[in-house]
C-alpha cells in the first residue's frame, strides 16, 4: 500500500516539476508578490517621510505675511512654476490682516478639489500647518492678555502603549502574513487544475482507476503533492520575504518589521494545514470540473471564500468570530505572533484541526466522487 | 527658594528643554508640559524593566546601576544611577547608542525624554537613545532644596530672600555627601552604564550644561566616542557665572531687532527709553497691581519688582516664540498694562524641574571660584550678571565642594568628530562661547542658526545635522544651509498679532 | 481468463449492456466485433469494475471484479483508447510509474520497465519526453504500460485505431506472442480485417447483446456465409459503423 502511495506521490510531484506553468504560477506569485509589496511600500513610505515642497497659489499673501513665510518654512510656498504648482489656492482674505489685529477670526479660503488623491496629502499638510500656525498665536495671545496658555488643555491625557516596534507594525504584517496565506493558495493551484481535470482531460484518469489502486490513496497522494507545491510557495514567500522587507524603511514610520525564527516556524506550522486545506478544496472542485477551463472557472469562484476571510481578518470584521474558523484563525493567530504577542496555541489548535477536518471531509468526498461513473466518465 | 532660583542665574539653562522647544510645543498645544514639576517616570509593577515617561506613549527599557557616592570609599553609601532607552525603532546599529546629556546642572534627562525622542527621531530610527539621570538629578539621588509654598507666587518679593538662609535652609535638608556631586564624578557614572548596558560606542549629545559633561567624556574617554554634539555650548574656558553678560546681550539683540524691522519700530519707537524707564522705576518703586490669577482667574495682587522683570524677561528670551512677545510687553508695562508680563511670568511661577542642590555642587566646584578680574569687570557693569553672581557666592560659601584645579578649565583636545551648534538669539550661551570650546579640536565644525535661542537641534533642522553627523561620522560633509533657510519670527505689535496691518492700495498692487 | 456472465448496464436511458455473457480463454485472442455504440467500451469498463453493472457478474481468473476489486485488477492489462499518455514523462518513468501501480516493488518494476522496453524495441525512444511522439511511439508506450506487469490477461480497446501499416505490424505481433506466452487477450474493435486475422474467437456485438461467439471460421459456418464481413452483416443485420 505504501509502496504505491509514494509511487504515485513521485509520479505527481515529478509531472507538476515539469510542468513548467504549474511551477511558474507558483513561483511567480510568491517571488513577485513581496517584492512588489516591498518596493510600492519603499515608495509610499519615502514620499510620506520625505515631504517635497509643495508649490501653490497664495492670492493676496501680502495681507499675511507672516503667515507665509511660516508656511514657507514648512515647505508650503508660492510656487513660479507651472510643471510643479498644484491645483491648490490659498485665498488670504483682503481683510485678513484687520481681522487678526481685532482679534476676530482671520479668513483664508483653501480651494482645492478634496477627493483629488494626488492632492489630498498636500492639502492636509496645508491644513495642519494652519493649525499650527493658530495654535501657536491661540497661545501667544493669551498670554499677551495675562493668561496661561495651559487652561485651554483641560485634560492630559498620558498614553501608556503597550505595543512595541514590532506590534505596531501589525498592520503592515497583517497584509503580509495574508499575502503569505494566499501563497498557499495559489501555488497549488494550477497543480491541483492539471492533476485532476487536465487528468481528465488527458484521458489518463480512466487508466489509473484501472489499476489495483485504492481511489483513497490515489486521491491523498494528489492532495499531497498539492499540499507540498502550496508550502514551496508559502516557503519562498517567507524567504523572499525575510529577504526583501528588511529593505523597506518602515523604521521611518516609527515601527519595524521583523520576520523572526518564531514566525517562520508558525507560518510553516499554521501553512501546513492551510495547504492541505487549499489542495483538497481546489482538488475537489476541479475534479467537478470536465476541463482545464472549466476548472479554472470553479476554483476563482471557490478562491473567494478564504480571501474574504483572510480579509476579514486584517480588516477587523468580526475578529472574535474568525479567530476559531479555519484559515482566517491561523491567519490571525500568525498576526499576534508577527506582533511579538504570546502564539495563542488554543486557536491556533483549533483553527488548524478544523481547517483539518474539513480537508479531511473534501478527500473522502473526492473519493466518492472518483468512484461514481457519472464523475469518472463524464456521463 | 522658589522664586529666588528663577533670578539667580541658576536658571541659565533650567528651561532649554521647555522654552526652547516652545516651537513645537506651542505647535501642538502641548503647553500643558511646560507645568511639568513631579517626577514621570511610572514603572509597571508586573514587568519592572519598562517604564513610561511623561509625553511619550512608548514602552521604553529602563532600570539603573549601583555606584559608590564616593568612588574612593567603595564600601561606602551607595546611589542608584537610573536610565531609560528610547530603543531604536530598528536596530541597525545595536552596539551603539546617542547619549543625550540634559542641561541644568539639575536637570534630569529622563524627564526630557519626550523631547529628546522628537528631536533625534532620525537618529532613533537605527540607533537607541540613552537617557542618564545624572547623580543628583531626576531619580539618582535627586538633591531637592524644600520650596516655600506660603506665599502666591505673584506677591513673592524676591528681593527680600537671604541667600544664606535659604543656603541653609536647603543643607539642612539634605544628608548627602555634596561634594561628590560635581560633573568630573558623575561623568565616571555615565561610562559605567555604558559599559553596563554594552555599548561599543556612543554618540554623545549635550545641551547647555550638558555639552559640560559631554566634554569631560571627550576628555576621560575618548575612546567611547564615535561623535559629539555641544549645543547652546558652554566653554570648559569659561565660567558659566558669565552668563549674566549674555542675557544683556540677548535683550539688546531683542532691541535691535525691533528698532530695524519696520513694523516694529513703527509700533514702539521709543522700545529702549521704555525698558530702561521701566527697569529704573522698578528699582526703588515695585508695581503692586490688582490682576487675575492667570490660571484660576480668582482676583489677585501681582507684585511686580526689578528683579522678577528681568527674570521674566530673561527667561523668555529661550522659546523664539516669547521672545516675539517681549517688545510689546515692555511697551505696555512701561505704560502700566502689566498684562503681557503677567502672562509671560505665568509660565514660569510655578518652578522647573530643576535640582537646586545638585546645581549648586557642581556650580561651586566648578564655577564661582573662576571669574577673571577682566570677566569680574564687566560683571560688576551688568545688573543682571551682578545679581546672579552674587548670590552664587553667598551660596557657595557654605555649600560643601571641592573645588576642581586649573587643569579642569583648559579646552578639550580632540580629534572627535564634534559639531557645536549655537543660537544667535542664546540668551545664555552666545555663539563666541562655542567658538572658544573648538580651539583645540581638529574635528569640529560650528554653525550658528541665526533665529535660535538656546538648544538649536530641538528649535531648527540641527537635528538632521545631528542625525547626519551620526550616520556619516564626520564633520566635513554636514550641509548646515538649512539652518538659515527659514524665516525670524515676527514681533508682536500689539496682544493680537503680530502681522502689520496692509493698507487696501497695496493689496490691490500686489501681483 | 476473463468470464462475463449475464452482464447489464443500463447509461441513462440507453441500455448499453444487455445480459451479456462470453468467455475469453488464456492462449487465445479473443475479438469484441460491434458497430459503434454497440457496447464494447462500457463492456470493458465494467471488466475493469469502472462501472458497476446493474446486474451480472464479471470475473478475471475466477476472481469477481465486484466483489474483489484490486485483486481482479491486479490480474489484467489495459491498454486504452485513448492512450492517456503523460507528455511530461519518458516511456521509462511512465511504464514504471504503471508497473509499480500494478503491484511491482519499484526494483522489480525499473527491472520489468527495462524488459519490456527491449522487447519492443522503445530503447531508442525510452528516456524522451512523450511530448510530440509520434501515433506509434505512442501506441508502443501505451502496450508496454499494459503488459510490463505480465499479467495474464490483457485487455485492448480499439488497439489499432489512428495507427499506420509499420505500428500495426508491431502490435499484431506482440499481441500473437503474447498469445504463445498463454495470455488472454481481448480486444474491441470495429475494424472487420483486424478481427478476421487475429482473432481465434469473436464475440459479435449489437445493442449491449453477444449475438454470436465462435471462430471466425465457425462464424462463417453459422451463417452459411463466406466471408466473415459476410457473416457480420447478416447476423447483425447491417454493416454501419463496421470497418473492413
Amino acid at each position: 500500500m505504501n509502496n504505491r502511495f509514494t509511487s504515485l506521490l513521485r509520479k505527481e510531484l515529478l509531472d507538476a516539476v515539469r510542468d513548467k506553468r504549474s511551477v511558474m504560477a507558483g513561483l511567480y506569485y510568491a517571488f513577485f508578490t513581496p517584492v512588489l509589496l516591498a518596493v510600492v511600500l519603499t515608495a509610499v513610505i519615502n514620499k510620506a517621510t520625505n515631504p517635497e515642497d509643495i508649490e501653490i497659489t497664495i492670492t493676496n499673501g501680502i495681507e499675511a505675511s507672516n503667515l507665509v513665510n511660516y508656511l514657507s518654512d514648512r515647505g508650503i510656498s508660492q510656487g513660479d512654476d507651472p510643471d510643479k504648482l498644484k491645483n491648490i489656492e490659498l485665498v488670504i482674505s483682503t481683510d485678513f490682516s484687520k481681522q487678526l489685529n481685532r482679534a476676530e477670526p482671520a479668513e483664508v479660503t483653501l480651494i482645492a478639489d478634496q477627493s483629488e488623491d494626488s492632492l489630498r496629502t498636500a492639502i492636509a499638510r496645508i491644513k495642519r500647518a494652519l493649525g499650527s500656525y493658530s495654535s501657536e498665536m491661540v497661545s501667544l495671545r493669551l498670554i499677551s492678555r495675562g493668561i496661561n496658555p495651559n487652561i485651554i488643555n483641560p485634560i492630559k491625557v498620558h498614553i501608556q502603549d503597550q505595543a512595541t516596534a514590532v506590534s505596531k507594525g501589525g498592520q503592515i504584517m497583517g497584509v503580509m502574513t495574508m499575502l503569505m496565506i494566499l501563497s498557499v493558495f495559489v501555488a497549488g493551484m494550477n497543480l491541483a487544475i492539471d492533476t485532476s481535470a487536465g487528468e481528465r482531460e488527458r484521458n489518463s484518469l480512466a487508466l489509473l482507476l484501472s489499476h489495483p489502486v485504492s481511489v483513497l490513496q490515489l486521491v491523498m497522494s494528489k492532495t499531497v503533492a498539492v499540499s507540498i507545491f502550496g508550502m514551496l510557495g508559502l516557503i519562498l514567500t517567507i524567504i523572499v520575504s525575510k529577504f526583501v522587507y528588511p529593505f523597506v524603511p518602515w523604521q521611518e514610520l516609527g515601527f519595524s518589521v521583523d520576520i523572526s525564527g518564531s514566525f517562520v516556524l508558525g507560518a510553516l506550522l499554521a501553512g501546513f494545514s492551510v495547504a492541505i486545506f487549499a489542495a483538497s478544496m481546489q482538488l475537489f472542485v476541479s475534479f467537478m470540473a470536465k476541463s482545464f477551463k472549466e476548472a479554472q472557472t470553479y476554483i476563482s469562484f471557490v478562491m473567494f471564500v478564504p480571501i474574504a476571510m483572510s480579509y476579514a481578518a486584517t480588516l477587523d470584521f468580526a475578529v472574535e468570530e474568525l479567530r476559531w474558523a479555519p484559515v482566517s484563525g491561523q491567519l490571525q493567530a500568525l498576526i499576534d505572533l508577527a506582533k511579538g504577542k504570546e502564539i495563542p496555541l488554543l486557536q491556533l489548535a483549533v483553527s488548524c484541526l478544523s481547517t483539518l477536518i474539513i480537508s479531511l471531509a473534501l478527500i473522502f468526498g473526492m473519493e466518492r466522487l472518483l468512484k461514481s461513473e457519472k464523475i469518472v466518465f463524464g456521463l | 527658594m522658589l522664586i529666588r532660583m528663577l533670578l539667580n542665574w541658576k536658571g541659565f539653562s533650567m528651561l532649554l528643554d521647555k522654552m526652547s522647544s516652545f516651537r513645537m510645543m506651542l505647535g501642538a498645544s502641548l503647553l500643558v508640559l511646560m507645568n511639568l514639576t513631579s517626577l514621570t517616570v511610572a514603572q509597571e509593577k508586573n514587568s519592572p524593566s519598562y517604564c513610561y515617561v511623561d509625553g511619550l506613549s512608548d514602552r521604553l527599557p529602563c532600570g539603573f546601576i549601583q555606584v559608590a557616592e564616593d568612588s574612593s570609599k567603595p564600601q561606602g553609601r551607595k546611589i542608584d544611577i537610573h536610565y531609560v532607552v528610547i530603543p531604536a525603532v530598528k536596530p541597525v546599529h545595536p552596539t551603539e547608542a546617542l547619549l543625550a546629556i540634559a542641561g541644568g546642572p539639575g536637570q534630569s534627562a529622563i524627564d526630557n525624554a519626550a523631547l529628546f525622542n522628537n528631536t533625534f527621531k532620525k537618529v532613533r530610527e537605527t540607533r537607541d537613545i540613552l537617557l542618564i539621570d545624572q547623580r543628583g538629578t531626576g531619580r539618582s539621588n535627586i538633591l531637592q532644596c524644600p520650596q516655600d509654598n506660603i506665599l502666591s507666587p505673584l506677591m513673592v518679593d524676591e528681593q527680600g530672600f537671604d541667600v544664606i538662609v535659604e543656603t541653609e535652609k536647603c543643607l539642612s535638608n539634605i544628608e548627602s555627601d555634596l561634594a561628590m556631586y560635581d560633573s568630573s564624578t558623575a561623568i565616571h557614572d555615565f561610562e559605567a552604564v555604558r559599559k553596563f548596558l554594552g555599548y561599543e560606542k556612543l554618540h554623545v549629545y549635550g545641551i547647555s550644561y550638558g555639552s559640560r559633561m559631554a566634554q569631560l567624556y571627550m576628555r576621560h574617554y575618548s575612546e567611547a566616542l564615535l561623535t559629539v554634539t555641544l549645543d547652546g555650548v558652554v566653554p570648559m574656558q569659561q565660567s558659566v557665572l558669565a552668563v549674566g553678560l549674555s542675557v544683556d546681550r540677548a535683550l539688546e539683540g531683542v532691541l535691535e531687532q525691533c528698532a530695524a524691522d519696520a513694523a516694529c519700530n513703527q509700533q514702539f519707537p521709543a522700545l529702549r527709553s521704555d525698558l530702561s524707564s521701566l527697569t529704573n522705576n522698578l528699582t526703588n518703586n515695585p508695581v503692586t497691581t490688582k490682576v487675575f490669577h492667570p490660571m484660576t482667574g480668582n482676583p489677585e495682587t501681582f507684585l511686580l519688582t526689578r528683579d522678577k522683570l528681568l527674570g521674566i524677561l530673561r527667561l523668555s528670551m529661550y522659546s523664539p516664540s516669547t521672545r516675539a512677545l517681549l517688545p510689546l510687553a515692555i511697551n505696555l508695562a512701561a505704560s502700566g498694562n502689566y498684562q503681557p508680563l503677567l502672562g509671560l511670568y505665568s509660565l514660569i511661577m510655578n518652578g522647573i524641574d530643576l535640582a537646586a542642590g545638585m546645581h549648586n555642587s557642581v556650580v561651586c566646584a566648578e564655577d564661582v571660584h573662576r571669574v577673571s578680574t577682566d570677566l569680574m569687570a564687566d560683571i560688576e557693569q551688568s545688573y543682571t550678571a551682578n545679581s546672579l553672581y552674587e548670590a552664587m557666592v553667598k551660596s557657595c560659601s557654605i555649600w560643601p565642594s571641592n573645588r576642581v584645579d586649573e587643569k579642569f578649565f583648559n579646552p578639550i583636545e580632540s580629534d572627535i568628530p564634534t559639531l557645536l551648534l549655537s543660537g544667535e538669539l542664546d540668551p545664555a550661551t552666545p555663539p563666541d562661547w562655542g567658538a572658544l570650546a573648538m580651539v583645540n579640536m581638529t574635528n569640529a565644525a560650528h554653525f550658528v542658526a541665526p533665529y535660535a535661542t538656546h538648544g538649536v537641534a530641538a528649535q531648527t533642522c540641527g537635528s538632521d545635522l545631528v542625525a547626519d553627523l551620526v550616520d556619516l561620522g564626520t564633520v566635513t560633509d554636514l550641509d548646515a544651509s538649512c539652518l538659515s533657510e527659514t524665516h525670524s519670527k515676527s514681533f508682536y505689535l500689539n496682544p493680537s498679532s503680530a502681522q502689520a496691518l496692509q493698507s487696501k492700495t497695496t493689496v490691490e498692487d500686489s501681483p | 481468463m476473463i468470464s462475463v456472465s449475464n452482464l447489464s448496464k443500463k447509461l441513462g436511458e440507453v441500455q448499453a449492456l444487455d445480459s451479456l455473457t462470453f468467455d475469453a480463454y488464456d492462449g487465445q485472442i479473443t475479438g469484441l466485433l460491434g458497430p459503434n455504440g454497440a457496447g464494447k467500451t462500457t463492456c470493458l469498463r465494467t471488466i475493469f469494475g469502472l462501472l458497476k453493472p446493474d446486474q451480472g457478474t464479471t470475473s478475471i481468473n475466477g476472481i469477481d471484479v465486484a466483489k474483489q476489486p484490486l485483486a481482479a485488477k491486479q490480474e489484467l492489462g489495459l491498454f486504452p483508447d485513448p492512450f492517456g499518455i503523460y507528455e511530461r514523462l519518458t516511456p521509462r518513468e511512465y511504464i514504471c510509474y504503471f508497473a509499480e501501480l500494478s503491484g511491482l516493488e519499484r526494483s522489480a518494476a525499473i527491472t520489468a520497465t527495462d524488459k519490456v522496453i527491449l522487447d519492443l524495441q522503445l530503447a531508442d525512444i525510452a528516456d524522451r519526453r512523450c511530448k510530440g511522439f509520434s501515433q506509434g511511439q505512442r501506441m508502443k508506450t501505451a502496450l508496454a504500460q499494459a503488459i510490463v506487469h505480465q499479467p495474464k490477461n490483457i485487455i485492448l480497446d480499439e488497439p489499432t485505431r489512428g495507427l499506420d501499416v509499420m505500428s500495426t505490424r508491431i502490435l499484431r505481433d506482440m499481441l500473437g506472442k503474447l498469445k504463445s506466452e498463454g495470455h488472454c487477450i481481448l480486444f474491441s474493435s470495429h475494424v472487420m480485417q483486424e478481427v478476421a486475422s487475429l482473432c481465434d474467437r469473436v464475440v459479435v456485438m449489437a445493442d449491449g447483446k453477444a449475438v454470436a461467439i465462435g471462430s471466425p471460421q465457425e462464424l462463417c459456418d453459422q451463417t452459411n456465409q463466406t466471408s466473415l464481413e459476410e457473416a457480420f452483416i447478416s447476423l447483425i443485420g447491417t454493416d454501419e459503423g463496421i470497418a473492413a
